[in-house]
This record gives C-alpha cells, structure tokens and sequence, in this order.
C-alpha cells in the first residue's frame, strides 16, 4: 500500500471541459446529456443503442483515468462495476425511466405520462384490485414463510451447532432442498397435496377416513405453498445462524458453566449477541427472497384460490399482457418497500454500531 | 461408582455445561431429524428408479426394499433403471419409435451456463476484490454496500427492462446475454467474499515481491492467488448452488437452444395434474441433483462462509 | 472447609497422556501453584478440577465431596480464563454479575455486591463499558472481580498475568496476592512464570509431560529441587547442571572429576552413600565465591562474556574443554574478558543428582 502511493505518479486532473481521453468528467456529462435526449427522443430500441454507447464511452474514460494515475484499485474493481452496471443499475434506471411513459413492448408508441402510471397501479379502478390484493397477499405469504423458515432453521442450526459423529453427512441431508430445482420439488408437493393419491392424503385418509383436499382453499393453498417455500429454503437460514453460532468462543461457555449461568440466560447473553446479526442478514435475505416468489405460485396453484403474488402478476402483466410501463410501475414500487425494509432491518440489526 | 449421565446429556445438550463435543446420542436425534427432513427428497429419488405404471398407485408406494420387513409388502416396488434412459429418448407419440427428447442438450445448456456465469462472476468479481482489498478508494464502503445491494435487488424489479434490452440487442435466447445477466448476479457475493479471503492474507509478502521487483501483475498471480484457492473454490460452489436451479429468468430468456434443465422440466410436465409424467421427472430431477450435491458435499466447510459474505470467519 | 485434593488423577486425549497419576492437596486458605512449561498439562489438571474436562481415571475431590461426576456449574467454584472470557455483550458490570444470578438475591443485593468487588479492584468508573473497550489490565481485573464477587469453594486462575505487559504483571501481582490473601478459600494458579509462582503461592506443583515432579513452597523448591528437571526449571538464571564422575566421598566432601578437573566438593553427607559413576552437580549462579588461588576446592574456567544485570553481573565462564557456567556476582566485583576465575561452591546451594536424576538428600 505505501509503497504503491510513493511510486503514485502526481498528475493533475484535465479541467472540466478540456477535450482529453482521461476527462471523465466531461464523459459523463455528454454521456448524461445524449441518454437523456435519447430516451426522451428516440424509440426504445433506438435509445437503447445511444444510451449503451453512452456508457461505454463513461467506461473507457474512467478506465484511461484509473490507467494514467495508476489507480490500480478503480481498474480492478471496473470490470465488475461495468457489468452491475449494465446488468443491474441501468436497467433500473431504464425502468424508472419506462414508468413515467405509456408504452406496450408490443406498440411502438411512447409517450410521457408523468406519475400516471403509479396512479393507475394503486387506484384505477379495474387494474388496482388486482395489484393491492397480489401485494398483500406477497405480504401475508412473505410473512408466513419467512417466520416460518426462521424458526424452522433456527431450530436446525441449534441441533448442528456441536460437533459430532457423522455430523457432516447429516447436514448435507438437510441442505439438499435447498439444492432441488423449485419446479421439481413444486410439482412434488402437488403430488403430496393431491387429494386422490397424494400421500398426505392417504395417511390422513386412512387414520380420520375421508378425502382431504389441501389445495381447496385459500388457507389451505397459503398452507400448502407457504410449506413447501419453508421446507426448502430453511437451510439457507441455518446455514447463516450455524455460521454465527460456530463462531461463538468456547471459553465463554466454559465461563458460563464456571458462573453456574442458566441455559435461558446463557443463550440470551452469549450466543444471541453472536447470531443477532446473522438473523437479521436471513430476515433480510429471505424477505426480499419472499417478494420474488413466483415459481412455487405458478407450478401450485397459477395463481388460483387467490394466492397471486406481486412478482406472478408482475410478470403477467409485462410478459403476457404486455403492459410494460405499468410494470414498471409497480416493480417500482416494489422497490421502494424493498428499500424501505432493507433500512428498517439495518436500523434494527446494529443501533449500536450507529452510536459507536 | 459410576457417573449417571442424564437424558439430555447423552444427546448432547448438557455435557459439562454445554461445552464437549456431543456424542452418539446427538448424532442419533439428528439423524431422525434429518432424516425426516430429508423425505421429500428420498421420495423423488426413489419415484425416480419406480416403474411408471406404480406412480400413481394407490395406496402410494413407497420403497424399493421393504427395510427387512420394516416397511409392509403393499408399498414395496421394484427398482428400474428405465427412466433414466427415458430422460433422453423416450416414445414420444403412440407406436411410434423412440426419438431424442432434447434433453442432452438442456443438461449441456445447464453445465455451460451455469459454469460460464459463475467463473465469468469468479474472474471479475476476484479482481474487484482484490482492488477493494488491496487498494481501496475513496468510499470504499459505500461501493461495496451498493454492490452488496445489488443481490439483495428484487430480480424482478430490473426483469422488465432486461427482456426489453435483450430483445432489444439480439441476446434474447443466447447463451451470452443469460450468462452475463447471472455472472451480474453472482457478482456481488463473489466480490464480498473474495474480498474477505483477500484481507485475511498478510501484505508482507507481496511488499517483499515488490521491493524485489516483481511486477504488480506478478504479485497477483504468483503471490495473492495462490493462497486464496480454497476461496476461489467456495465461491464456485456458493454460486453455481444460486445458478444451477434458477428458473424465472431462464425461463423468459433462454430460446429452444439455450433452454435450461429446470425450464425444459416444466415444460416436460407443464401438463400438470394426473397427466404429469411423475417417473420421468424425478429422474430428471435427480440426475440434475447429483452434481450440486456434489460439490456441495465436498466443499461443505468453505459453505458457512459463502452463505453469511465472507463475513463469519473461522 | 475450603478444600481440594486430587488423587491419582489422570487425563487422556485419545492416546496421548495428558495428565498421569497427578496427587496434590490444597488446604483452606493455601495457594497453590501448578507451574511448567507449556504442554505439561497444568491447564488440563485445571480445568479437570473446574470440571470443564472429565478425569478418565483418578478423583477430584472438592471440599470434602467426590466432585467427579458434577458438572462445572455444581462444583461451586471461581475461575479466572486465560483469554478472561468477559462476556462481550455485556458491560463490564453485569459481566461481575453473572455469576450472582443464581444465588436468591435481590436486584439491589448483586448491585451492592458489584459495587464492593469494583471498588477492591479498582472497577469502579468503568462499570458500564463493554469488554472490548477496556484496556487489557482492567480486562484482567473485572475477570478477577466476576470470579470473586461470589462466595464459592474455590478459585481457579488459568495463566492470569499471561497477556500482561511486564510492569501490569508486577502490580497485579500483588493485587491478586492481596485479595487472596483475605479470602479463605483454596486457590489454584497455572501459569509457566516462575516468579509469578514463585511471589503468589504457598506451594508450587512443578509439573512436567503430565507429571508432577515436585510440591513444596516456594523455599523448598527453590533450595531443595527434586531432581534435575526442578533445579533446572526453578531460578535465573538458570541452574548450572554439570555432568559429573563421582569418584568417592571423604572428609565430608565429595571427589567428582568434570571436564578433567578433579574437584572436592562441599556436600550434603547422604552423598557418602551413592555408589561411584555418573552424576549431575548443581550449583547455583550466586552460589559461587571467586577466591584468587586454585585449589582443590575450586572450580576453573575463563570469563568470556559478561553481562551487566544491574545489580549484580552474569559471567559466562568456560572450562577448559568447553562447558559453560554461569556465576553471578555483585556489581562492584569486576572481571574482565579472558580472566581465569578460580571458583569455589557454596555447600548449602550445591546439588548433587543420581544418575537418575533425582537429588541425594538422605
């Protein structure tokens, strides 16, 4: 490191305006200037090609910069940022940009509609009830099955925090739901479920007698999708709290057993300060997992018994409906709970960390 | 004398204050557990060595061994190989002769994609995390929380812009486009973990190297990346685990060249209901578990780290 | 009583012996140190007393009861860990805490007594800090205060001063001598710093792969080593140790030849009764008086490096076939490089050993 700052060369940066292959900052005005001109000018298709080239060119002159004052560390790290770029943060810009437009990927026409498109999602009379009931059925389900996978993985991780016999064989038995394809272990679960020869079924058949269908209502279609998203991505939460529980010294339970600490006390003093974090990171992550669930919806129920969730009408509307600019709309505003909660974890999982 | 030991002791719970390693008696508990957990699996796997007439025999049957009479005679069937073979050829119409169901290929398609995205992640994401390590910029912080962020995105919020950009550009089915979106997606944990494998390893070597000349191109690969394997290796199976089953995605942008086991499976049984072909998929399903399964298995140790981004360290 | 005793214990890790046939009592109110270098298995005897390893074969007795099949939490004991085990997510105060949970106490109870063990060490001010940031010293002493703020049988310290630096070491040294000195229970400390054992204990078990080689206070072993290994281990500087001939005894002194010098040397009368052949002479750096002629009595070697230790000198001397011997002498006796010292032993500090290595004393 200090090394590399001695041998740093000392050039100056080109002023802003100065015409050089190292300004980036003018690259990213023009670039700026042309994307915005394009996108509000030319069709989508068109726009797509200027506002590429656009960053391609922000990119090279980032990468000429970074080249001629050896920062090496922007050069490395600029590959990866170039490909979030393009595949990540641009096509969410491009989507804001799409949500305040009326436009169906399969009519040409385009045409600015500020927030209407918001408007329409949340309170048009014949798309709004569909949209308000997917998303709070999203809610009901990301509440259930996240709950649900926390204490199930919790549970699990609490069984292999210790080391013993054949332990390694038994965890990967417990992770490989996790490894299944969502629409092999899907279908499965309508076998399970089935009423006629579902295994389910026929156990409760044969120990109460009569048919029992799962899949019939809406509490039982929840039931049945929010079990089986639970059984296979519960791992994943133990997976996150085994790693923080491993983590945990063992001197300090030897010093709890020394000061004759209570089991209860124990684990709210020792071992839940070293997962806390952890459990956020898996609420964090298996929240956000839960608004994107869609695969299970479709191969379950499609979306019957009223089990449509947010990501299954989303996909709906922009792919089979093509109604493109309202689905921008509202992943949008799935964003925007998304960023919500994600703050909201964070302030939770580290007041501390704030203050100090 | 003999010392009593408790209930909870022997399966591990107690001993010494919760401190020594858990015995037998733990590993017995868990296996139940597990074993229970466990179930849905062993029931695909073993539909998919039934014969395809017992699929939807009622009362179900269960096992191909009767456990030594552990499991009654009703729900005992005899295992077949068939439907492994029917993966890839298969009669397709009625008297037919039995044709290529494709399904070669979708398996190559899987193995391509996903290997291709995950190093192509691997390669990028390695550099960058040697960057953030090793020469950290102004707000180094704030681009690895945007990068972190860019995971926790819900895919389905850039979905509608990335089918119309793929469409757009001609990368709408082509092994490209769907490669660089999932090497985008794999970016982040790659970057995050990378890095932590990255900050562990002390610079004093790599000033040495430098001090005696070596180039910084050098320092990197002789020095660095050999001492960061057991990473690189992690962070292939973390995200071909991500990779390997992932469906939406592939599902709206790969064409019939570039379809993926998972989207060409539905597709197999999109019929759904009584008329799905329950042998079959369960033998496609547990061909494409064994190699996951695999890597999981062996690299299991380096798991704890990728699942938490590199950030509980052993 | 405030007792513990340990009888034949032994502790295996798989195959390998931890601890053999290990016997040591400690009386109420007695500190006991188990002192040796690093893998003799004082820890392990530690934490087999505390109970956080179970004996495979021998018994702890604790007070009086046959502790062995208790976990550590009904063996009512105090132990300060190596690393001092604070809790890291609990401040400094509710960390002395924990271990009054248990006992029927009001809340004002434990605040009062927390306050009492904060004041004797000095904990007062940073009661509400979290572990991680306190300095190592106070670290140090609010692991002190959490084992002594309960009334238990005994105390256990594992290396306590270890991560010390030397001058904190010294004064809690005392610190910790002085509050256990008020306190009548049975103490035993590990730790592989002779003066540490040397200053805190009444006793000291020198340990050694798993062995005790000797008990006794600190005088005894200093000036009544066992055999090789304790002589060797106890002091600086170190002991010098010469292989020796022992040729017969006489006038109450003893003919050895080393280094092919033949020495009449002043020793303890049970030396009459060793059958001739090898030994090993011990002799004490200070035990020497340089005295100007070369007799029988004396010891011959060449000054040939010399090191100031402040108050006294470290002279490294060197026979005439080489062996090296350590003498220290006061400040004001100068010697120079290349001097030929003439040196003749102290009788009360001259050890002799068998050959197998055991110390001739009746």
């Amino acid at each position: 490191m200090q090394l590399m700052s001695t041998i740093r060369s000392a050039k100056t940066a080109p002023a802003l305006l100065e015409l050089s292959a190292d300004n980036w900052r003018l690259a990213v005005l023009v670039g700026l200037v042309v994307s915005a001109l394009a996108v509000v000018t030319l069709p989508a298709s068109g726009s797509f090609w200027v506002v590429g080239a656009m960053s391609a060119l922000v990119a090279a002159a980032f990468a000429v910069n970074a080249y001629r004052r050896r920062y090496y560390g922007g050069l490395l790290v600029a590959p990866a940022i170039a490909v979030l770029f393009v595949m990540n943060i641009f096509p969410l810009l491009w989507s804001l940009g799409l949500s305040f437009f009326a436009y169906q990927s399969n009519l040409q026409s385009i045409r600015f509609v500020g927030l209407n498109n918001y408007i329409k999602v949340l309170t048009d009379e014949v798309a709004a009830p569909g949209n308000w009931s997917a998303l709070i059925n999203t809610a009901m389900f990301a509440v259930c099955t996240v709950s649900a996978q926390m204490i199930v993985g919790f549970l699990l991780a609490m069984l292999f925090a210790k080391q013993f016999p054949l332990r390694k064989y038994l965890l990967i038995l417990v992770l490989t739901p996790m490894m299944l394809s969502v629409v092999a272990s899907g279908v499965f679960f309508t076998y399970y479920y089935d009423p006629t020869f579902g295994i389910l079924s026929y156990v409760i058949n044969s120990v109460a007698g009569g048919q029992f269908i799962v899949m019939d209502s809406k509490a039982g279609a929840v039931a049945g999708i929010v079990f089986a998203d639970a059984w296979m991505w519960s791992p994943f939460v133990m997976l996150l709290v085994l790693a923080g529980l491993v983590s945990v010294p063992k001197y300090l339970y030897e010093a709890a057993a020394i000061d004759r600490v209570s089991a209860w006390r124990r684990f709210w003093s020792i071992t839940f300060p070293y997962i806390r974090g952890l459990l956020m990171l898996a609420l964090l992550f298996r929240t956000i997992e839960a608004f994107k669930l869609a695969d299970l919806v479709i191969v379950l129920t499609k979306g019957g018994n009223d089990t449509m969730t947010i990501s299954y009408h989303l996909i709906r509307i922009a792919n089979e409906q093509n109604k493109t600019s309202e689905g921008a709309a509202i992943s949008y505003i799935i964003l925007f709970i998304v960023i919500v909660l994600t703050n909201l974890y964070l302030y939770v999982a580290n007041p501390k960390n704030r203050e100090a | 004398m003999t010392d009593r030991v408790s209930f909870w002791e022997w399966i591990g719970f107690r001993s010494v204050g919760g401190i020594a390693e858990a015995g037998w008696g733990r590993t017995l508990v868990v296996a139940v557990v597990s074993f229970i957990y466990f179930l849905p699996v062993l029931f695909i796997i073993f539909t998919a060595i039934k014969p395809q007439g017992l699929a939807l025999s009622v009362p179900p049957t269960l096992s191909p061994t009767s456990f030594f009479g552990l499991i009654p005679d009703q729900f005992v069937f005899t295992p077949t190989l068939d439907n492994f073979a029917s993966v890839f050829s298969r009669v397709m119409t009625a008297g037919g002769q039995p044709e290529s169901t494709g399904f070669d290929r979708f398996f190559f398609n899987s193995i391509v994609i996903a290997s291709a995205s995950v190093l192509l992640a691997l390669v990028i994401g390695t550099l960058a995390a040697y960057g953030f390590s090793r020469y950290p910029l102004k707000g180094n912080d704030t681009y690895l929380f945007v990068i972190l962020t860019t995971r926790m995105l819900p895919a389905i919020v850039v979905i509608i812009p990335v089918i119309l950009m793929f469409r757009a550009v001609g990368l709408s089915g082509s092994y490209l486009g769907i490669i660089m979106l999932y090497a985008a997606f794999n970016l982040a944990f790659t970057v995050w973990m990378m890095k932590s494998f990255f900050d562990e390893l002390s610079t004093d070597v790599e000033d040495a190297a430098r001090i005696d000349g070596s180039s910084e191109i050098k320092v990197f690969f002789k020095i660095c990346l050999p001492q960061v394997v057991a990473g690189l290796a992690a962070t292939f199976v973390f995200g071909l685990i991500l990779t390997w089953n992932e469906f939406l995605f592939a599902l709206l942008l790969t064409g019939p060249d570039t379809r993926t086991v998972p989207v060409a499976m539905n597709q197999a049984v999109s019929s759904g209901g009584r008329g799905t072909d329950w042998t079959l998929l369960a033998a496609i399903e547990t061909l494409f578990l064994v190699p996951v399964f695999l890597a999981t298995f062996f690299l299991q140790d380096h798991l704890l780290r990728g699942v938490t981004f590199g950030t509980v360290r052993k | 009583m405030s007792t513990i005793e340990i009888r034949d214990l032994t502790k295996k890790f798989g195959t390998f012996v931890a601890v053999k046939d290990a016997n040591l009592s400690v009386a109420a109110g007695e500190t006991v140190c188990l002192l040796g270098p690093s893998g003799c298995g004082k820890t392990t005897t530690l934490r087999t007393i505390a109970g956080l390893e179970r004996a495979t074969a021998g018994d702890v007795v604790i007070a009086g009861r046959r502790v062995n099949h208790l976990p550590p939490e009904k063996r009512d004991i105090a132990m300060v860990f190596q690393f001092y085990a604070l809790y890291p997510a609990l401040s400094v105060g509710r960390n002395i805490a924990m271990p009054l949970h248990r006992e029927a106490i009001g809340s004002a109870e434990v605040a009062a007594r927390v306050r009492k063990v904060a004041d004797i060490l000095h904990l007062r001010d940073i009661l509400d800090r979290l572990p991680g940031q306190i300095s190592e010293g106070e670290k140090q002493r609010a692991a002190v205060a959490r084992a002594i703020v309960r009334d238990p049988k005994c105390f256990l310290f594992d290396e306590p001063l270890s991560r010390l630096d030397v001058e904190l070491r010294h004064s809690m040294r005392g610190q910790i001598k002085a509050v256990l000195s008020n306190l009548t229970k049975a103490t035993v400390i590990v730790t592989h710093d002779q003066l540490e054992a040397l200053t805190m204990a009444d006793r000291i078990a020198i340990m050694r792969d798993g062995l005790i080689e000797q008990v006794g206070s600190p005088h005894e072993v200093f000036a009544k080593p066992a055999n090789v290994f304790v002589a060797s281990f106890i002091g600086t500087p170190q002991m010098n140790l010469i292989d020796a001939q022992f040729k017969g005894y006489g006038n109450g002194k003893a003919k050895v030849v080393f280094d092919e010098q033949d020495v009449d040397l002043s020793v303890h009368p049970a030396v009459a009764n060793l059958k001739t052949g090898r030994v090993t002479v011990g002799i004490r750096p200070r035990a020497f008086s340089v005295v100007s002629e070369d007799t029988r009595d004396t010891i011959d070697a060449m000054a040939e490096l010399i090191e100031p230790m402040g108050a006294e000198t470290l002279i490294h001397a060197r026979t005439k076939t080489g062996s090296d011997i350590r003498v220290v002498v006061p400040r004001d006796k100068r010697v120079k490089i290349g001097e030929a010292l003439h040196l003749v032993p102290d009788p009360a500090q001259t050890h002799v050993f068998a050959d197998d290595g055991k110390a001739v004393r009746a």
